[in-house]
């Protein structure tokens, strides 16, 4: 097969690790936070496990010569992933970190979130300029995750606000510190699976109830953006936080265009529940939020995603992921390889760009 | 042509008055001393609207807030609750740009004449 033919490309989805959870963590804890979680120092993982060797969702042949978990080591990651594939800049949204949603107690999920954030910035950023951050932030407590935005925010580098979510929808006031705090920095809210949907009584439940096996949840992702999305833009979010932008990441996105039909028509019937809209919903979507390709979908046919693409406006709303090192990663190389080129130079490039202003970040920052 | 149609004193308080001109059902309404003729029919799923409610309806505003106005100048479809202007028949805040037809309509010595063309 002919090598895809891609000029400059952003990985906006890439998951780095830290050995031994809270271990790895501890030079970047205080003290006191130390002791804190003395004797618990292991993240705890939902109970429906990926059915892969070692029932983990990150790939066995990813593992680092010197050992550790795959993700674990950026000089080998920069080998495998940024130089063989060429890619620019490699968003870093750390799921190990979204983990911190099941902790109950916001002083630990706070000071746990700000660890990572530091790790990150020393043992990675540092490294390679190409490495770019999703920080993450605790929404246990608003007003301290927008002042951890604040602290690091404007770092070089850091270019999302990795939000793990509790369950209560991103409409919902709750969130709004959050969001004031990301506007003003200019820097895109990141949702991302955490992997503890369903599975702990913090974390996000599922639509119907609960899943019973892994087949089952990983299937069910798509609900998690849907409910959401479809929250922010009829709460008004985006009235009221105008610059504020949204990637959904390994959500899916077929389901885009049916959101934004169902969200329309809907409108029309119920508009005076809402009157703060100012345009149709499926605008506000167009407009403020964003999809990853991974995993690529896989319809009957392939002219069916071309289709849904056309529906979705996927030149303006998809963006480009790998998901390295996860066991359902996709590569630059044998991915979207029949796209006409302008539009294949929106998906890999230009929407990323846009989206974490990466040309203006080179030049301001 | 206008058409007598009937009498004001006929059209039911808070209610259309549903009758028919060379086939067409319409919809007469005697609002706030406004009197209205409206085609009855949606033009979205071709509900019978002059069924529906008339009422206000909730202002353009900031989130989180409601602003109730426009009492009585709104057609509500008793299907899908699409909403439109009773003066006009155009729909409400930019949610179509269909509109529900309206005809001109006068009232001489308490007789109700309706314009159809």
């Amino acid at each position: 097969m002919e090598a895809n033919k891609v000029n400059k490309i952003i990985d906006a989805d890439v998951h780095p690790w830290i050995n031994g959870d809270i271990k790895g963590l501890l030079p970047y804890l205080s003290k006191s936070m130390q002791k804190v979680f003395d004797g618990r120092l292991t993240l705890p993982d939902h109970p429906l496990r990926p059915p892969l060797e070692k029932s983990t969702s990150i790939r066995l042949d990813a593992t680092p010569p010197g050992g550790g978990a795959g993700g674990s080591d950026p000089i080998y990651m920069r080998e495998v992933l940024l130089n063989r594939y060429n890619i620019e800049h490699a968003i870093l949204t750390s799921v190990q970190a979204g983990k911190i949603v099941v902790y109950p107690n916001p002083i630990e999920a706070t000071a746990l979130a700000r660890a990572f954030n530091d790790y990150f910035l020393n043992e990675w950023l540092t490294l390679d300029s190409r490495y770019k951050l999703a920080m993450c932030i605790a929404v246990h407590d608003p007003l301290k995750a927008a002042e951890e935005i604040r602290r690091i925010g404007h770092e070089r580098g850091v270019v999302a606000v990795f939000m793990p979510l509790f369950n209560i929808l991103m409409g919902n006031s709750y969130y709004y510190p959050i969001y004031e705090a990301a506007e003003e920095l200019g820097l895109p809210i990141l949702i991302h699976p955490t992997g503890t949907e369903g599975g702990f009584s913090t974390s996000v439940s599922m639509a119907g109830g609960v899943p019973s096996s892994y087949i089952e949840r990983h299937t069910d992702f798509p609900q998690i953006a849907y409910g959401n999305l479809v929250s922010m833009v009829f709460e008004g979010v985006f009235v009221r936080f105008p610059k504020l932008k949204v990637l959904a990441a390994e959500f899916g996105y077929s389901w885009v265009p049916s959101v934004m039909w169902r969200m329309d028509q809907n409108w029309r019937n119920f508009r005076k529940e809402v009157p703060w809209l100012e345009k149709e919903p499926s605008k506000y979507l167009l407009d403020h939020v964003r999809f990853t390709s991974q995993p690529v979908e896989e319809p009957e046919k392939g002219k069916y995603l071309m289709q849904i693409f056309e529906m979705m406006h996927a030149e303006k709303t998809l963006i480009f992921s790998t998901d390295y090192p996860h066991w359902d990663n996709d590569f630059p190389d044998n991915t979207f390889t029949t796209l006409p080129e302008p539009v294949k130079q929106r998906i890999f490039y230009d929407n990323a760009a846009e989206l974490f202003n990466l040309n203006k970040l080179e030049i301001t920052r | 042509m206008a058409f007598c149609i009937g009498e004001l004193s006929h059209i039911p308080a808070g209610k259309a008055l549903i009758t028919e001109i060379n086939g067409t059902s319409i919809g007469i309404f005697f609002e706030d001393g406004e009197v209205y003729a409206v085609r009855n029919v949606c033009p979205h799923k071709l509900a019978p609207i002059c069924e529906g409610a008339v009422c206000g309806t909730m202002l353009p505003s900031k989130p989180s807030q409601f602003e109730f106005g426009l009492e009585g100048k709104v057609l509500r479809c008793p299907w899908h609750g699409w909403e439109f202007s009773l003066e006009t028949g155009e729909a409400l805040f930019g949610i179509s740009n269909r509109k529900v037809k309206t005809y001109p309509v006068e009232v001489k010595d308490g007789m109700i004449y309706v314009e159809m063309g």
